[in-house]
């Protein structure tokens, strides 16, 4: 009995000191499947430079949520997460998020780092979340299918008008060459790249900071004549109408798609995967001109109570580091820091230019109740797209959409 | 009189240990079973419930809200919505199951070459897990890479690929042809044991008499199967009205919404708007229904003797 108990101390006093060791030089990080270009790419970076080691793991961009919502429920949550930002004050209020504000504040280019990304990760004047990547919304155009289709394969288009005749022009090429693609059932993706044109016209979808829906306005309508437009005429895939997002990226990447709206992302991924695919970046424009984006990307945040700051501030020194910001850049990720943005991006071609433009006038909508009214596979946002892009009665889907995401924000303020 | 009491009360009280020795005993036989239904039935329940009347966010503090949650619940649109879709499907596969494995079991029961081959194959989908299943079938139905709408285009029969997953109707169909396909070889097993628990004598007796054999079917087969259909009924019910995998991998709720079913509407609801409290009172809900639909089918396909 006596060499069982002494046994038993031993093996917890191994397994406590393994313990110890391995706060401080391994960690857990999760990342969302839209990293996947540039996350392992940087971690792999960070590893083999520093004792302290993290372990990526890529979770699937619709899982990302739940998954960690449910593994902080349970204690199993990684240490560290490249969180959507728009999520990060939700989990702030829930107390689950490290206070990173000091640590932050301490780099001296703290001014620098971008304000959309640290806007939503402030929470009651408390910084939980800092820059990790950066992503704007573009428009893709295939310059080798408008060389094809007799376009000029250095002219994206700059309103609706040339976007419909250009995708019918590419879409004349016949065979399974489509002029245009988008999700139509996915609700996140089409906030990044159908709101943008709504707001180029000068509509809006959340008014009154975020406490009203507004869905059933003049913009809106046009541009979902617009979507309708080129579904009708059949420039877009059949199988658009189903996608759920698995194919937002994939549809452009098959080389058979003349223009489609997606996010800077895209733009690593393509060169790292799809060398093939020749491609051109402009502005999601406006019904008559202009431009607009969705500023998206992630937030670094760690999970409160794992005692593991001297290792954080390693990996964000790393991160903002001119060589952590060129890596970043490199393979799809706008540059978070804005004094080493130029210097970064230097060696990149002309596309990754357009990107750095339009995170500058991205805009980022933001509310407590966002996955409910926006991302929900059951939310109205998604439900409302898919019925109006593809169903019959256009104005009854807007004022139904408006109605239900009415009531779930004032539900959400009880 | 006064001679016999102390013996009576001596023997009575040896008797009554004897029978708390047996009823303890008995207790103890139980006990493992009881602490099952204890640990793993009553306490999640008392906990759901308890959950359910609360404000429980997936991240954050639970409030305590009493009966709010079932009062939101009445005026939840979205929830008797997926209701009314779960019931529009649980009839409508159950009628298909039966219809599909019926039939099957009287082909599978008589003795004839091959009838091993038959059964298994017959079996083998229900081997298969709902989520693969489903997976399987998502692609299957693919409009691009799948299987029937560019194989019904290379034949010819359709213009251009159908988007199966495009129009409610053609949805619905497509998951119930696949939940038939998963699930009928199981019904067909059920059947098949009642089927093969009605002796031959009866049978013969009454072909003797000169009973055709659809008269033989309708008076003898269906009421001495009356059980074995009440399990099959209450078994595929039960599983219907919480359908939830075949709907959230292959339509993803889609078209529009039009086929959340009201456990998927609990899921979306607890794990994607994180309202624990919420997803709770609805599950609570649902369990009542299911509790009477179970009762009131055990009730209608009891046999009259009570035998």
């Amino acid at each position: 009995m006596k060499g069982f108990k002494a046994a038993l101390l031993a093996l917890v006093a191994v397994q406590a000191s393994a313990g110890a060791a391995l706060a401080q030089q391994k960690l857990t990080m999760w990342s969302r499947s839209s990293s996947e270009a540039f996350m392992p790419s940087l971690v792999k970076a960070f590893n083999a430079a520093h004792k302290t080691q993290i372990e990526l793991q890529i979770v699937p961009n619709t899982e990302m949520v739940q998954k960690y919502a449910i593994s902080a429920a349970g204690g199993s949550a990684p240490d560290l997460l490249s969180l959507d930002l728009v999520y990060t004050p939700a989990f702030a209020a829930s107390g689950q998020l490290e206070d990173l504000t000091d640590l932050v504040k301490g780099f001296p280019f703290f001014d620098q780092l971008s304000k959309a990304h640290l806007g939503a990760g402030s929470y009651e004047g408390r910084i939980f979340g800092t820059p990790m990547s950066a992503d704007a919304s573009v428009m893709l155009w295939n310059k080798k299918l408008f060389k094809q289709a007799g376009l000029d394969p250095e002219k994206g288009p700059t309103n609706w008008a040339e976007i419909e005749e250009y995708a019918g022009k590419v879409n004349a090429i016949g065979g399974d060459i489509r002029g245009f693609y988008f999700s139509g059932a996915c609700g996140g993706c089409n906030a990044f790249t159908f709101m943008p044109l709504v707001w180029a016209s000068g509509g809006e979808i959340l008014a009154d900071g975020a406490r009203k829906a507004t869905l059933n306005t003049p913009q809106m309508r046009d541009a979902v004549a617009l979507y309708r437009g080129l579904v009708a005429k059949g420039y877009v895939p059949e199988s658009a109408r189903t996608d759920a997002g698995p194919n937002f990226f994939g549809g452009f990447a098959t080389d058979r798609i003349g223009m489609s709206p997606i996010g800077a992302f895209a733009i690593g991924n393509l060169v790292k995967n799809y060398p093939n695919v020749e491609f051109g970046v402009t502005f999601l424009p406006g019904k008559t001109g202009g431009k607009a984006s969705f500023a998206g990307g992630d937030n670094f945040v760690v999970t409160a109570g794992r005692k593991n700051m001297p290792a954080v501030k390693e990996f964000l020194s790393f991160v903002y580091s001119l060589e952590g910001q060129t890596l970043l850049a490199k393979l799809g990720s706008l540059p978070t820091r804005a004094d080493v943005a130029a210097e970064a991006v230097k060696s990149l071609d002309q596309r990754y230019l357009t990107a750095t433009e339009a995170m500058k006038i991205g805009r980022t909508p933001s509310s407590p109740v966002y996955n409910d009214i926006i991302n929900s596979s059951t939310g109205p946002w998604k439900q409302m797209l898919n019925e109006v892009f593809f169903g019959k009665d256009v104005e009854g889907s807007l004022v139904k959409a408006e109605k239900t995401m009415q009531s779930i924000i004032d539900q959400s303020g009880k | 009189m006064t001679q016999s009491n102390p013996a009576k009360q001596r023997s009575s009280g040896r008797r009554g240990t004897r029978l708390r020795r047996q009823q303890l005993a008995g207790l103890l036989f139980v006990a493992p079973a009881v602490l099952l239904v204890i640990v793993f039935f009553l306490v999640p329940l008392g906990m759901a419930f308890w959950m359910s009347l609360h404000n429980w966010p997936l991240l954050g503090r639970p409030r305590f809200i009493g009966l709010t949650n079932y009062l939101n619940l009445m005026n939840d649109q979205r929830f008797w919505n997926a209701m009314r879709f779960t019931g529009y499907y649980t009839v409508i596969v159950t009628i298909v199951i039966f219809a599909v494995a019926f039939p099957l079991a009287l082909f599978a029961e008589k003795a004839r070459p091959m009838i091993k081959v038959y059964r298994t194959a017959i079996f083998l989908p229900v081997v298969v897990g709902f989520g693969s299943a489903s997976l399987l079938w998502a692609w299957l139905m693919n409009v691009d890479v799948g299987l029937f709408s560019p194989l019904a285009y290379r034949l010819g029969l359709t213009e251009k690929p159908v988007n199966l997953l495009a129009s409610f109707d053609t949805t619905f169909w497509s998951i119930i042809v696949m939940v038939v396909w998963k699930t009928a070889g199981f019904n067909m097993i059920i059947l098949l044991t009642g089927l093969q628990g009605i002796s031959t004598e009866v049978q013969e007796a009454a072909r003797i008499d000169g009973a055709s054999s659809w008269q033989r079917f309708r008076r003898i087969t269906l009421p001495l199967m009356r059980r074995t259909i009440a399990l099959a009924l209450i078994l595929s019910v039960a599983g219907s009205v919480l359908a939830f995998d075949q709907f959230y991998i292959i339509a993803d709720g889609g078209p529009q919404n039009s086929t959340v079913t009201a456990v998927y509407w609990i899921f979306s609801q607890s794990f994607v708007s994180f309202r624990l409290g919420y997803g709770a009172a609805m599950s609570m809900v649902l369990l009542a229904i299911l509790v009477t639909i179970s009762v009131v089918q055990l009730r209608l396909l009891r046999t009259p003797e009570g035998a």
